[in-house]
């Protein structure tokens, strides 16, 4: 048990010493790429790794915004981060409501998968296809393989 | 002797009866079922979204009084070893744009799946056999036909390559454009790439 508990806080301490501040975070440099800091280097690397899986890092939203287009769509931004180290693909399913909060009938609700690369901010975007549209749903699944 | 033959028939046929695959219906909302190399309905359906969507969001069809403009669809080429019926993309993508209020599409020119032979069979009733039989009033005039502001044609390609030892890619490209008819110019285009990626033994047509 007691060994357990010191593996777990080694490999904390590793994972957090990895969390280093980029100097402009509009840049992120792939862990292959930047230089290798205490758990982003070859031999920590994989216990880095390891433990984000343990933890069960994934995918994390940020920040969702909308705003009408000059025609009178409604348009949705999603910005998420990936907290995993390995790329998560999803698919995301957007729902469209009226003003009474009654779904819209339209072709373009649709699986769309999105990529995100690890360690990474990504985003994806949708535009309603009617000017009915003043609200929405979106749901998420796992990538259908 | 003869109850050994039965006992083997009867495990034979329930064995074969074991490996009929049932018959399901596909949930189309949200279908978890692996992809497959050819083209299926929901990769026409993320083609037919991503065109619609771009196509919204550019804002070319936003005309400055309010109107709607008149589009008709050109020809739109299969290019693939499969036989797609184009209809499946474009049904879609024309639905959306009339759903969207910008669009209103003409059965009167375009292509021949677009075109409604109903229209000129109607304007044929003014000469013909039987022009008597109608009533006057209700025969369409001349000269009553809007004609297409707009255009939209494009095509769906395939490339397949080699991955490795094992695998193969398969590449589908999606390329739609809408084009002014007056003007000729070029109002939007948009490329929809599909890849995937699979065993040499799956054939994709």
């Amino acid at each position: 048990m007691k060994t357990t508990l010191n593996i777990l806080l080694v490999l904390a301490a590793v994972y957090l010493v990895g969390c280093d501040e980029p100097v402009d975070n509009r840049i992120n440099m792939d862990d292959e790429v930047r230089s290798d800091t205490l758990a982003s280097n070859y031999v920590t690397r994989p216990i880095g790794d390891a433990f984000s899986a343990l933890i069960g890092e994934s995918i994390d939203i940020k920040r969702v915004a909308t705003r009408t287009t000059e025609a009178g769509f409604m348009e949705v931004y999603v910005q998420g981060y990936n907290r995993a180290p390995s790329v998560k693909r999803f698919e995301y399913r957007v729902e469209w409501l009226d003003s009474q909060g009654l779904m819209l009938e339209t072709t373009t609700s649709t699986w769309l998968p999105v990529s995100a690369k690890g360690k990474s901010t990504f985003q994806f975007k949708a535009i309603a296809p009617t000017r009915n549209a003043v609200d929405f749903r979106i749901n998420t699944r796992k990538e259908v393989k | 002797m003869k109850r050994t033959l039965l006992t083997t028939a009867l495990l034979l046929g329930c064995l074969i009866a074991g490996c009929v695959e049932k018959t399901e219906n596909i949930d189309l909302v949200n279908d978890q079922a692996k992809a497959v190399m050819s083209l299926d309905y929901r990769d026409f359906d993320e083609a037919a979204s991503q065109m619609v969507q771009s196509v919204i969001q550019s804002g070319v069809l936003n005309k400055a009084d309010g109107s709607r403009y008149v589009m008709s669809t050109g020809r739109i080429v299969n290019d693939t070893m499969q036989r797609i019926d184009t209809d499946q993309l474009m049904a879609k993508v024309e639905q959306e744009l009339m759903n969207s209020g910008q669009v209103v599409m003409t059965s009167a020119v375009g292509s021949e799946s677009a075109r409604d032979q109903t229209v000129y069979d109607v304007r044929e009733l003014r000469e013909s056999d039987v022009a008597d039989e109608f009533d006057p009033d209700t025969v369409v005039a001349k000269k009553q036909l809007v004609a297409p502001e707009l255009s939209v044609s494009g095509k769906i390609f395939q490339r397949n390559l080699r991955y490795d030892k094992n695998r193969q890619q398969v590449e589908y490209y999606f390329q739609l454009k809408i084009t002014n008819l007056t003007t000729g110019l070029r109002f939007w285009q948009k490329e929809v790439i599909l890849g995937k990626r699979g065993s040499n033994k799956t054939v994709a047509w």
